[in-house]
């Protein structure tokens, strides 16, 4: 009878303990609770709030349901430019990683003033925009550039003089090929922290066995760093799918999801509530291709 | 626990929902309702965002400040293009500045919106004096109701046809004073292959430049957007006839969409003429200058990069091109006060903008931009406190010139202004750059021009519908 008793205090006791390690636990995490919810969570919901009214900068919002949803994806320019997003981030994102990669081989291997070639890889990435935007005008400027005096006054490649940066027709090629040039980079950084972790014995081993360079990179480096890359794939999709200050700065008519945002939503008259929802379609389509992703690639 | 957990979650949110939402409205009252005390804290924003031009109105700052110590006045460069938005951002976030430096356009359009103190202005243009005000310039800031004005016009700008006189005479050709003979010029002139061509004209999407290029242009072809009772009448015969003649000469541009920076290649002697504000008279008759705003500079190996000591000589301008009529271009620029719940803060604003009428900082503002700011008021460019520039600039044009200039302000054209009715819905249009994007469709993606012109005029009365 009186062990029953003891156990009986023992179990409340340590509901008790528990019940207040649990308060402590939240207590704990209050701030961080706060802080998301402040900074992430209400600014998300304001949004999807905005996104279905027609925004009044005097105040007194209309609400009108669907209505921006139902003209933006009317809008023959958006699906434009959500195509001509496609296009940029599968090759700047395919273009960065095969780029870091080849140079996160290259610098993996032993030469002289190694640590000073892999430092001044890192200059684009880390050289400011707007100072990088305006050197690729002054180089690709139809009239003076260096480029066009080359290629068309000394070689003679083109029929005529091309304004590369800006024509609609080519602008896209050079805002990609400014994309993979400023951040393939940080690919080269993480691939190439990711290969001085192999183990070497595995390409002793490998040597051993007689495999070709192509079969040690095919059986050994390459599934070392697959889920690495797969990542790195990922956040430069995420990235660059949100890109606008690199692209706007240097070339201003490729229109890219942000940039298409920022012309509709906020030049001359600010239109918050078409903003807003472009902003929601936006969020869907890349969570959307994040889960694909996570589930295809990366196998969560 | 994850019930408790929502539950946290959602009291949280919904927490700093609340206080965010009283934190907004306060900003908002705080913008409002409050009446300061003691030392009244202005915000001039001006569009001169360039340094030497802010210095010098810091210098016009400092000096008012000095004679009245209770004041302070917190200058804020914006540059023009983003004029409009800001205001509308400051207005929605209750942070109101207390004078802002705005073309007519955007007076209008903010003037529209009830967000600027029209009985300030009143007030202003009568301390300086109505009368005093060319009329020209005056009535760019008229409202729809006579007599009331959204902002006082501060100074002016002329634009035109800038050219190659000396390579005009020696090919026999007529200046560029009408359509004919612009297009001509600009053909004859154009040659690619030598890396010369024959008329800058505004192409790229995103500016207002092209707008002034194409407003003398429609004009001159009686083009509007507007009858005089505010219906729309965009897609008209005449308008086309424009679009197509702005086409034409845009073949003659340098390559791919263009803007006003491409003069550079005028002043390196590769460009026969260029649609441009009086700003650049400086660049043209200073050596120093015009090199200091050459971009070549990094390519000195190329041809052209030097530059060339006799380029104002052989340099004209024509202020108005002719077709069924002549027109104009301009712009005039004005100091417009927004509307204030403060009074102290009003007051003030308002005797600072006496000050900047005062004849010594009127003519050191203006002097800032050489050419480019031109009196709007009666009794100045012809005094020689105005033609002694501190570059010598207007000395070597003359007095004649310069009044010739001036005078143009009487003239000048807007989409806004109907047989003398004011059409606010043309800002509208002005600031959401829809006649840009209409000849960016044109002249670089290869749209037709019926096709650019049905998008533009459905893009014009979801606008203003």
């Amino acid at each position: 009878m009186h062990f029953k008793k003891k156990s009986y205090a023992f179990v409340r006791r340590s509901q008790v303990l528990e019940k207040r390690e649990r308060n402590l636990g939240w207590f704990l995490v209050l701030p961080s609770i706060v802080i998301i919810s402040a900074l992430i969570i209400y600014p998300i919901i304001y949004n999807l709030l905005l996104s279905f009214f027609d925004v009044r900068m005097a105040g007194g919002n209309l609400f009108t349901g669907f209505r921006n949803y139902l003209d933006i994806i009317g809008d023959h320019e958006f699906w434009r430019s959500v195509w001509t997003s496609l296009i940029y981030v599968f090759f700047t994102t395919i273009g960065t990683t095969l780029v870091g990669l080849v140079v996160a081989l290259l610098m993996n291997r032993e030469f002289p003033f190694r640590g000073l070639v892999r430092s001044l890889i890192l200059l684009p990435y880390v050289a400011p925009v707007i100072a990088v935007v305006y050197s690729w005008q002054f180089i690709f400027d139809p009239v003076n550039g260096i480029f066009m005096h080359i290629s068309y006054d000394k070689l003679h490649l083109f029929s005529q003089r091309i304004n590369l940066v800006r024509s609609p027709e080519t602008s896209i090629f050079v805002a990609v090929l400014f994309g993979v040039w400023k951040n393939f980079p940080f690919s080269y950084l993480m691939i190439l922290s990711g290969l001085q972790s192999i183990d070497k014995g595995l390409y002793e081993a490998a040597e051993i066995d007689g495999c070709s360079k192509w079969e040690k990179f095919r059986y050994i480096t390459f599934p070392e760093i697959y889920f690495l890359m797969g990542s790195i794939i990922l956040l430069r999709a995420i990235w660059n799918f949100n890109k606008f200050e690199e692209v706007y700065l240097l070339t201003q008519n490729v229109k890219v999801l942000p940039v298409y945002t920022y012309l509709k939503a906020f030049t001359g008259i600010m239109d918050i509530g078409h903003g807003a929802a472009i902003a929601v379609i936006q969020f869907v389509l890349l969570i959307g291709f994040i889960l694909v992703y996570v589930k295809r690639v990366l196998k969560w | 626990m994850k019930k408790s957990f929502l539950v946290v979650l959602i009291t949280l949110l919904l927490l700093s929902t609340a206080v965010f939402v009283s934190a907004g409205g306060q900003q908002g009252e705080k913008g409002g309702a409050s009446v300061s005390k003691g030392p009244v804290q202005l915000e001039f924003w001006t569009r001169e965002t360039q340094s030497d031009r802010m210095a010098t109105i810091q210098m016009l700052i400092d000096t008012y400040t000095a004679m009245n110590p209770d004041v302070s006045i917190k200058l804020v460069p914006v540059d023009e293009n983003d004029m409009a938005l800001n205001m509308r951002a400051a207005v929605a976030a209750g942070k109101i500045p207390s004078i802002i430096e705005i073309d007519a356009e955007i007076a209008v359009a903010l003037g529209t919106e009830g967000i600027l103190d029209t009985e300030a202005a009143d007030i202003m243009l009568n301390k300086v004096g109505k009368d005093r005000f060319f009329k020209g310039s005056l009535r760019l800031f008229e409202s729809k109701d006579k007599g009331v004005y959204y902002a006082v016009p501060y100074h002016g700008m002329i634009q035109g046809i800038w050219y190659r006189a000396d390579w005009f005479e020696k090919a026999g050709l007529e200046p560029p004073t009408t359509w004919e003979a612009v297009a001509k010029a600009a053909e004859y002139f154009n040659n690619p292959q030598k890396n010369t061509y024959g008329i800058l004209v505004g192409t790229m999407e995103t500016e207002s430049y092209d707008e002034q290029c194409f407003t003398p242009i429609a004009m001159s072809n009686n083009a509007g957007l507007f009858d005089k009772d505010g219906n729309l009448i965009f897609n008209s015969p005449e308008m086309k006839e424009a679009l197509e003649y702005y086409a034409r000469l845009a073949k003659t541009s340098p390559p791919g969409p263009q803007t006003w920076r491409a003069r550079d290649y005028y002043l390196q002697g590769k460009m026969a003429m260029f649609f441009y504000s009086t700003y650049i008279m400086d660049d043209l008759a200073i050596l120093e200058v015009a090199k200091g705003s050459l971009t070549s500079d990094n390519f000195k190996d190329l041809k052209g990069a030097e530059f060339d000591p006799d380029l104002v000589k052989n340099t004209k301008v024509v202020t108005t091109i002719s077709h069924k009529k002549d027109a104009g271009f301009g712009a005039v620029v004005s100091m417009a006060v927004p509307k204030q719940s403060d009074p102290a803060v009003r007051d003030a604003a308002l005797d600072f903008l006496t000050y900047l009428y005062s004849p010594n900082a009127y003519i050191t503002f203006l002097h800032m931009a050489v050419g480019g700011m031109m009196p709007v008021i009666e009794g100045v460019a012809d005094t020689d406190r105005f033609l002694n520039d501190p570059k010598g600039v207007y000395s070597r044009y003359g007095k004649e010139k310069i009044m010739e200039i001036v005078d143009g302000l009487n003239n000048i054209e807007s989409f806004g202004l109907v047989e003398g009715n004011r059409i606010e819905a043309a800002s509208v249009i002005y600031s959401k750059k829809i006649i840009p994007q209409m000849i960016y469709k044109v002249t670089q993606e290869g749209m037709d021009v019926d096709d650019a012109m049905n998008w533009a005029e459905s893009a014009m009365k979801e606008l203003i519908k």
